[in-house]
C-alpha cells in the first residue's frame, strides 16, 4: 500500500520534472530562473496541507487519545518543516536572480519564516521528551495554540507590511494565469502532495513499529 | 534576463539531496527495526 | 476550596516567595538597567535614532525580562520537589494557572512600570500625553506573553534543556504580539491617539482571548503528568 503510493509519488514527481523543465515555457521577463516556482509553490503549498493536518490529528488525540492520531502529527510535522524549509531555501535561490537579494522583509516571507520556526520547535519538543505518552500531551497543546496563531502572525504581519507604508516593489512571482504555467504547477502540485502522503504514511508505519517494538 | 541555469540548478539539486536524504533515513530506520524484531522475536 | 480562592492561593503563595527572596525581581531590574546603559552607550549621542528604536528596544527589555520571570514559574516547584504536588491537586487544575499567571502578570508589570519609568527618565522622553494609551497596550501585550508563557512554562518546567527549549517555543508563538505593541507603542510615543492604533489594539485583545482560552483549557492535559 504504502510501496504503491511511493511508486505514485515517484511517477508525478518524474512527470513534474519533465513539465517544469521541459514543457513549461521560458518565462518571458523572468528567463528560465521562473522554473524554480514549480518546485517552490508546491514545497509551500504542501507544508500547509501538512500542518493543517498537524493541527487535526493534535485536536483529535487530545480529545480521543488515540496513538495514531499522535503518529500522524509526528510525521506531518517532519515532513511540513523539511519542505517549508526547502520551499523558504529555493525562495531564496529564486529572489536572489531576480530581486536582486536572498532575502526581503515582506509579508509573505515574514510569515513563512515565523512558520518555519514555530514548528520548529515543535519538533525540538518532540525530540526533547522521552516518553511517549507525555510528548504526544504536549506537542498535541503546542500544535493546536500554533495552529491558533497562524491567523494571528498572518494579520500582524500583514499590516505591519501594508499599513503606513508604499506597497512594495517586488511582486512575488504570481503568474496572470497563463495555461502554458499553470499546468506544469498543478502537476508537480500533485506530485509533492502525493510525496508527502508517501512520507506521512511510511514515517507513521516506523513509528507504529517503534511502538510496538517497546510494548 | 540572463538565464541562471546555475540557481535553477541549485534549487531543484537542493530539493532533490534534502528528499533523497529523508527518504534514505527512513529506509536505514526500518532495516534497524527489520533486525531488532527479528532478534527479539520470541523463540518457537 | 472554591476554584478562586485556589487561583489566588497559588498567585498568592508565589508573590510571598518572590517578596521575600526578591530573586526574581532583583534579576530583572538589574536586567533592565544593564539595556538601558548598553542602549545608552550605542545611540545615546544621536537622538533622532534613539527616537527612533526606542519602543522596540523598550519591548525587547519587556521580553527578555518575561523570559527570565516566566521561565522561573515552575522553579519552586522544580527545586523543592513539589511537582508531583501539582499533579496530585484535586479538582479543575487550571485555578493552579491562574494563580501562576496572576503571580506572573504582577511581577512583569511592576518590572516594566520600573523600565518604563527609568527609560522615560534617562532618555528624556515625555510620556505624559502617551500615558494612558501606553499603559492599555503594555498591559494586553504582557497579558499575551504571560498567558501563553505560563502554559509553556509548565510544558517545559521538567523537559531536558529547558532554558533552551522554552525562548524557542514561545518566541515565535508571540510575534503577532511583539509586532502589536511594538508598533502601537511606536505611534503613541509619537504623539497619536490610541484610537490611530485601535486595528493593534484589537488584534492585542483577539490574541489575549485565544491564547487565555486555550491555556486554561489545555492546562489540564499538560499537568497530568
Amino acid at each position: 500500500m504504502v510501496k504503491a503510493l511511493g511508486w505514485l509519488a515517484a511517477a508525478s514527481v518524474a512527470a513534474g520534472l519533465v513539465m517544469a523543465l521541459g514543457v513549461a515555457p521560458r518565462e518571458v521577463t523572468q528567463g528560465n530562473v521562473q522554473r524554480i516556482m514549480y518546485v517552490h509553490v508546491p514545497l509551500i503549498l504542501a507544508s500547509y496541507l501538512a500542518f493543517v493536518v498537524l493541527a487535526v490529528a493534535s485536536l483529535v488525540y487530545l480529545v480521543r487519545r488515540d496513538e495514531a492520531a499522535d503518529r500522524v502529527a509526528h510525521a506531518s510535522g517532519e515532513v511540513g518543516v523539511m519542505f517549508v524549509g526547502l520551499g523558504i531555501a529555493t525562495g531564496s535561490i529564486w529572489g536572489k536572480p531576480t530581486w536582486g537579494t536572498w532575502w526581503t522583509w515582506d509579508a509573505r516571507l515574514t510569515s513563512v519564516a515565523i512558520l518555519f520556526v514555530m514548528y520548529l520547535g515543535y519538533l525540538l519538543l518532540r525530540g526533547t521528551i522521552e516518553d511517549r505518552e507525555r510528548a504526544a500531551r504536549y506537542c498535541a497543546v503546542l500544535g493546536i495554540v500554533a495552529a491558533l496563531d497562524i491567523p494571528l502572525v498572518h494579520f500582524s504581519v500583514y499590516w505591519w507590511r501594508t499599513l503606513h507604508q508604499p506597497p512594495s516593489l517586488m511582486k512575488p512571482g504570481g503568474f496572470t494565469g497563463s495555461s502554458s504555467i499553470l499546468w506544469p504547477l498543478l502537476v508537480n502540485l500533485i506530485a509533492f502532495v502525493l510525496l508527502y502522503a508517501y512520507f506521512v504514511a511510511r514515517r507513521v508505519r516506523l513509528l507504529r513499529a517503534e511502538a510496538e517494538a517497546v510494548a | 534576463m540572463p538565464d541562471n541555469w546555475g540557481f535553477v540548478a541549485a534549487a531543484y539539486g537542493l530539493t532533490a539531496v534534502a528528499l533523497l536524504i529523508y527518504w534514505r533515513r527512513l529506509a536505514k530506520k526500518e532495516r534497524e527495526m527489520e533486525v531488532f524484531k527479528r532478534l527479539t522475536a520470541p523463540r518457537p | 476550596m472554591s476554584y478562586a480562592r485556589r487561583a489566588l492561593a497559588v498567585a498568592w503563595k508565589d508573590l510571598a516567595v518572590e517578596r521575600r527572596s526578591k530573586e526574581t525581581l532583583n534579576a530583572l531590574v538589574f536586567f533592565s538597567l544593564l539595556l538601558l546603559f548598553v542602549f545608552q552607550f550605542t545611540l545615546g549621542g544621536d537622538r533622532e535614532r534613539l527616537a527612533a528604536v526606542l519602543p522596540g528596544v523598550l519591548w525587547l527589555g519587556f521580553v527578555l525580562s518575561a523570559l527570565l520571570a516566566l521561565g522561573r514559574t515552575f522553579l519552586v516547584e522544580r527545586e523543592h520537589d513539589c511537582w508531583e504536588g501539582l499533579l496530585l491537586a484535586p479538582g479543575d487544575k487550571s485555578a493552579i494557572y491562574l494563580g501562576k499567571l496572576a503571580g506572573n502578570l504582577a511581577l512583569m508589570l511592576v518590572v516594566e512600570a520600573l523600565v518604563l519609568g527609568l527609560f522615560a527618565v534617562f532618555f528624556d522622553i515625555d510620556l505624559g500625553r502617551a500615558l494612558p494609551g501606553l499603559v492599555v497596550v503594555v498591559l494586553l501585550g504582557t497579558l499575551g506573553l504571560a498567558a501563553v508563557g505560563t502554559l509553556f512554562a509548565a510544558m517545559t518546567a521538567n523537559v531536558r534543556a529547558r532554558e533552551l527549549l522554552f525562548p524557542v517555543l514561545l518566541l515565535p508563538v508571540q510575534v503577532p504580539v511583539l509586532l502589536a505593541t511594538v508598533k502601537a507603542t511606536e505611534a503613541l510615543l509619537l504623539g497619536e491617539p490610541l484610537a490611530a492604533v485601535g486595528h493593534w489594539v484589537k488584534l492585542l485583545v483577539a490574541a489575549d482571548v485565544v491564547y487565555l482560552a486555550v491555556s486554561l483549557l489545555t492546562f489540564d492535559v499538560v499537568l497530568e503528568g
